[in-house]
């Protein structure tokens, strides 16, 4: 018990005095993060919404295969994107691994299911009677489109936390493809599993605290989205 | 015999395989109370879906003061923003009552100073200035309708589609409607309305259509349609 308690002050203290080496983890951390979520989001939005409106044949396949994706486990993908940015891979000459960009194409195809099946959740949970009253108040088609957006913002907003807290939190990708190269590639939580690892308990629980912090901020954003969205 | 401002033609109408109305002729007259009765399941919604331009998939013509109603999309939206439509189960948007209200306006362009002064003048006539700052899910259900018949009303339409209003709204509520759709009829506006409500039918109606399977079976002003 003592050796818990000595750790989680030490950990403290490291987040207190912003020690440059978690700093530079959580910064890494939150990069790749948000810049994967961004470019998840400029593809995946516009598709979810594709997807929801559009019939077209095997779209019951389709749908099964992007649930089935929410479940991919990190490592299978990082194993799939590593056989192809390896250098003997199909993108090998483009020197990707173990770089920041390796991780970002990883957690990308990572969360660009979540962000499409959850967007496409989204605008189909939209009531019928939302397109109706549209068009019968003289909305023109770009006027009810915005509306659609508007309607939905809610659980649009909700698919982009939900990919932030899956990258956020994943562990497989950023140590395939990122090889945890310190002051580089090293994340939040391959930081945590390796310097735990190392026998260094309180720096692997300041990262843990940290995370679980980020968590629970992702948790109540999402929170306050569904009480927007009841409204 | 007042004049026709809506005239529906040969108008076929089908979902999937089953055919859910096939009229011959319909007729709606202006600055008039024109009811639309039937069963459950007659066709009064399509119909109504079809005349306010809601509905432009169907076969046959529509036409508004003898100019026929075409599917393209300009002209459209410029006989579509002639109209209103209150809904029997309104579906308001998320954020405040006064953007609900508001929002007809907004798609016609109106400048925010005109919207905020008709939304207030609306809200005050309809006795809902209370509500306005409230957000639409907060609402009960006849406020959500009477929110939605102020929505209606605020663009000033010239034909006011009304499809079962009163079954959300108290005794006293619908009182008060059917005298305000009257006033609104005595201003020169064209109202239909689908309805079961005898006492709207006997006390308001002043030309009846009765459907029946998608037909019409009976057409012509209130003392000579026995519904």
């Amino acid at each position: 018990m003592e050796y818990i308690i000595s750790g989680l002050q030490s950990a403290l203290m490291l987040i207190i005095n912003l020690d440059p080496e978690v700093t530079k983890v959580v910064t890494t951390s939150l990069k790749l993060s948000l810049t994967s979520t961004l470019l998840a989001a400029l593809f995946g939005t516009p598709l979810g919404i594709l997807f929801s409106k559009i019939d077209f044949k095997g779209k019951f396949v389709f749908n099964t295969v992007l649930n089935t994706l929410l479940s991919l486990p990190t490592v299978v993908l990082g194993l799939f994107v590593y056989s192809i940015i390896s250098r003997r891979g199909l993108l090998g000459e483009w020197g990707l691994l173990f770089t920041m960009k390796g991780i970002i194409i990883g957690q990308v195809l990572l969360i660009l299911p979540i962000v499409m099946a959850l967007v496409r959740n989204a605008i189909h949970d939209i009531d019928e009677k939302m397109y109706k009253t549209a068009i019968s108040m003289g909305a023109t088609g770009t006027q009810q489109f915005r509306l659609l957006l508007s309607e939905a913002r809610y659980g649009i907003i909700g698919a982009l936390i939900t990919g932030f807290g899956r990258v956020i939190g994943e562990v497989g990708i950023s140590m395939m493809l990122g090889g945890n190269i310190k002051g580089y590639t090293r994340t939040i939580t391959t930081a945590i599993a390796m310097e735990t690892n190392k026998g260094r308990f309180s720096f692997g629980l300041a990262l843990g605290i940290i995370l679980l912090f980020i968590a629970f901020l992702i948790n109540f954003i999402i929170y306050f989205y569904q009480i927007g969205e009841s409204r | 015999m007042k004049n026709v401002i809506l005239e529906a033609r040969k108008i076929k109408k089908s979902f999937d395989q089953d055919q859910v109305l096939n009229l011959d002729i319909v007729k709606v007259y202006e600055a008039a109370f024109n009811f639309l009765l039937g069963p459950n399941g007659s066709g009064k919604t399509t119909l109504l879906n079809i005349l306010s331009m809601v509905d432009t998939d169907y076969q046959g013509e529509v036409f508004y003061r003898g100019q026929l109603m075409g599917k393209q999309e300009g002209e459209i939206l410029e006989f579509r923003r002639r109209f209103s439509v209150i809904w029997q189960n309104p579906y308001l948007f998320k954020g405040t009552v006064k953007a609900n209200i508001g929002l007809p306006l907004k798609f016609r362009k109106s400048s925010p100073d005109i919207i905020e002064e008709k939304v207030k003048k609306m809200a005050d006539k309809l006795d809902i200035s209370h509500l306005l700052a409230k957000r639409s899910g907060e609402l009960s259900g006849g406020e959500r309708q009477k929110v939605s018949i102020a929505r209606a009303l605020i663009t000033e339409p010239e034909v006011l589609f009304i499809d079962e209003p009163n079954t959300s709204l108290d005794y006293e509520s619908s009182r008060y409607f059917n005298g305000l759709f009257s006033e609104l009829v005595a201003d020169g506006v064209t109202v239909l309305l689908i309805t079961h409500d005898l006492y709207q039918i006997q006390n308001l109606a002043d030309y009846i259509t009765v459907l029946n399977d998608g037909k019409v079976v009976n057409q012509g002003t209130s003392e000579q349609v026995d519904f």
